[in-house]
């Protein structure tokens, strides 16, 4: 969908918008239809938390009409970027940036804070909210609103374009639910904690982390803990991200008698996932079929 | 217990294989000079992986194998080719610059293709905890391979390793034997790198390599004293890393380290004629209580001039000893403090508490409304932040109690400190220090002289 929006868009009069991950650049690509071309600065299938910005990105910024971030320190490395490029319209606050995280019903939230420029500490949130679909709704209304006050004379085109996402989210929704519903209140390991949105709004119950910190190997009595108690809770898949290595995931599935699901935590990070109904519509029927379930 | 030792039996079988095989090419390696060629070696190799990643084959699969292969050919290559550059420059400058571009055009590569990420967080970290009874399998067959032909051909490849030009060898000679032993060694190196991590793989070929030749000359020798200890290095590292919840890799490293620094004061200390054992033991102690009252001196002198900082060894005595800040207050600057300790440590259950409810209502009961969440979410936003004013409160009091410290500890502290360096320098250098009181210029002759 993001390919199409891209081709259909006339090159000169469409707006450019950057988005930090593929997610919300897929869902801006919705919204904005073909008065918008979107890039984004992390490719698909990379990993955002440890992504190195190139000078590619700066112009990519410099040109943007909007720039649209994760926010809750997701994509840190956006700040330090767009200082670069001394565009005050894009910096935190600023009239051609949108924090996609406003208005989100946010879980996890931590002790440890980032200090942003005003000094005030916020608690940081888990960042992974785009997993659940519900969410789409409040960014998709963030989105909506940044792109007609840049362009307010397509404001009709805009909504209907968002009224047709929305409705359409709706369907899917309601197939999605009715595929987990079986599910209810399973037990999973995930790889890292990726998956909190996702788990509330399909009832799935995330017992423990493989990695708990990134980029550590889990040590022995953390992994001798996780397969004693994913024995006693009857565990019955382990979860995992496309760019983490597997070793570790595998060993407890197969310890467990589980299954391996990989599922992706992007738009465009696995193959039949490049928008952002896709990426449900695989991750559902993936985790439904490791589950044991008939496609409805 | 049993689930623990199960889990622990293949990294330590596989350790053992990697400890038969890596400490003796580490010998190789040492003799030859170039303790980095294994990492040049090991990045080529995942450079090839990456490489054959990008191309659309899994790394486990024959055309991975071939492209991790080929470039360790290319890489042992370089390195025989470095042998005759190393007149002009250092062989391991070049060893270095391999390692570099390598790891470089890996990350490049992968950019292009990030499905190959996975493969190199794989090869630095490792995952020798959950090594397979298949793999541990294939790299002893690998080894038994590579270690008999090593035997077959043992003459010529340790008279290349040990010198630079061997007499009676022509230089295609030399050329051929670098070359086999440069692919060899890569071909082990990539077999180990992607279950144990470049930083074990590098441990394993040095350190055990490196004990070896300080208690002997002789081959045969030093090969089993560096299987020995790197076999027991391995297996402390394994239980350390289990009894103290620690990451295996990092913690067999760590491990084989601590095996190094024992076998350091074994040589100075235990393997010496007992003159020398009295004068090497007194220095160690010597320079121990050096070293303990530089620390404390240093130390001291930091609480006078900035008693508001970072102050980590007076925060270690206070921990050991648990005679804290809370003594150098007033009895109401006493109560706040350890209220504001209280109240911090309560509101961080409160936000646990909220937290765990939140959790629970994901997949049990009514699922909680997002209002609900936001409510919750703002409610541990403030506990956070009400936190955070009780850390201000302890930082600050403990400032000023610092302040008061600061000469009631910093100068009893320095001076003592002072007094036990000086009497540690007279100890040390008796003859200088008194006879450049009688005579400075003689006292100071004799020394040159």
């Amino acid at each position: 969908m993001v390919a199409t929006a891209l081709a259909a868009a006339p090159a000169l009069a469409a707006m450019r918008v950057v988005a930090t991950t593929t997610d919300l650049a897929a869902l801006v690509a919705v919204i904005g239809g073909d008065l918008v071309t979107v890039e984004s600065i992390v490719p698909a299938g990379a990993d955002p938390e440890a992504f190195e910005p190139r000078p590619g990105d700066l112009g990519k910024l410099r040109r943007a009409g909007l720039l649209v971030r994760v926010g809750l320190g997701y994509d840190y490395w956006l700040d330090a970027l767009v200082n670069q490029t001394g565009e005050q319209r894009l910096m935190r606050g600023g009239e051609a940036t949108l924090d996609a995280s406003a208005g989100i019903p946010l879980l996890e939230i931590r002790g440890q804070s980032i200090i942003n420029e005003g000094g005030h500490a916020h608690g940081m949130a888990n960042p992974h909210y785009w997993l659940d679909p519900e969410n789409a709704i409040i960014v998709t209304a963030g989105i909506a609103e940044a792109l007609v006050r840049i362009a307010p004379g397509h404001r009709d085109r805009i909504l209907a374009n968002r009224e047709g996402f929305l409705s359409q989210l709706e369907t899917r929704r309601t197939l999605w639910s009715r595929t987990l519903a079986p599910f209810a209140g399973t037990k999973l390991i995930a790889y890292h904690n990726s998956w909190p949105y996702f788990a509330r709004r399909f009832r799935l119950n995330v017992i423990a982390f493989i990695e708990p910190k990134t980029g550590v190997a889990p040590s022995p009595a953390h992994l001798v803990q996780l397969i004693s108690e994913g024995r006693r809770a009857q565990v019955r898949a382990i979860l995992h991200e496309p760019f983490d290595p597997e070793d570790a995931s595998r060993f407890v599935a197969q310890k467990l008698g589980v299954p391996l699901v990989r599922l992706a935590i992007s738009v465009g990070s696995l193959e039949g996932t490049n928008d952002y109904l896709a990426l449900f519509d695989y991750n559902v029927a993936t985790l439904a079929k490791a589950l044991g379930a008939r496609s409805p | 217990m049993s689930d623990a030792l199960a889990l622990l039996v293949l990294p330590f079988a596989a350790s053992v294989v990697f400890v038969l095989m890596h400490a003796y090419l580490g010998v190789h390696v040492l003799r030859r000079k170039i303790v980095f060629a294994d990492l040049a070696l090991a990045q080529l190799s995942a450079l090839g992986a990456t490489v054959a990643f990008a191309n659309g084959y899994p790394a486990a699969s024959a055309a991975g194998f071939g492209y991790a292969l080929l470039f360790t050919a290319i890489g042992a290559a370089l390195l025989t080719l470095t042998r005759s550059l190393a007149r002009v420059v250092s062989q391991e400058a070049f060893v270095g610059i391999v390692y570099v571009v390598a790891t470089a055009a890996t990350i490049l590569v992968v950019d292009r293709s990030p499905q190959g990420a996975e493969h190199v967080k794989k090869i630095l970290v490792g995952s020798i905890l959950t090594v397979e009874p298949m793999d541990v399998a294939k790299f002893a067959a690998l080894y038994a391979v590579v270690g008999f032909l090593h035997w077959l051909a043992r003459r010529p490849l340790l008279a290349v390793s040990g010198e630079a030009s061997p007499a009676g060898r022509t230089q295609v000679a030399v050329w051929t034997w670098d070359f086999a032993f440069f692919m060899s060694f890569g071909v082990v190196v990539t077999s180990s790198v992607t279950t144990a991590g470049v930083l074990l793989v590098f441990s394993l070929l040095i350190v055990p390599a490196v004990i070896g030749s300080i208690f002997s000359g002789k081959l045969p020798v030093v090969l089993l004293i560096a299987w020995g200890v790197g076999i027991a290095g391995c297996a402390t590292g394994l239980a350390g890393s289990y009894a103290l919840d620690l990451p295996t890799g990092a913690a067999m490293v760590t491990a084989l380290a601590g095996f190094l620094v024992l076998a350091g004061l074994a040589k100075v200390l235990l393997f010496v004629g007992s003159e020398r054992r009295q004068a090497n033991l007194r220095v160690a102690v010597q320079a121990m209580l050096a070293v303990v009252f530089l620390a404390v001196l240093s130390s001291c002198v930091w609480l006078m001039i900035n008693p508001t900082g970072d102050q980590p060894l007076l925060a270690l005595v206070e921990r050991a000893t648990g005679i804290g800040p809370a003594q150098f207050l007033r009895p109401s600057e006493r109560d706040a403090f350890e209220n504001a300790a209280r109240d911090s440590m309560r509101f961080q259950e409160e936000v646990d508490r909220l937290d765990a409810l939140e959790k629970a209502a994901r997949y049990q009961g009514t699922p909680l409304p997002d209002d609900e969440i936001r409510r919750i979410a703002s409610y541990q936003q403030s506990f956070n932040e009400m936190t955070r004013g009780e850390r201000f409160v302890q930082d600050v009091l403990q400032g000023k109690a610092r302040t008061r410290e600061r000469w009631i500890i910093g100068v009893p502290g320095a001076f003592i400190a002072l007094l036990g360096l000086l009497w540690l320098a007279r100890r040390v250098w008796p003859s200088r220090l008194s006879g450049r009181n009688k005579d400075g210029v003689a006292a100071r002759d004799s020394v040159v002289t």
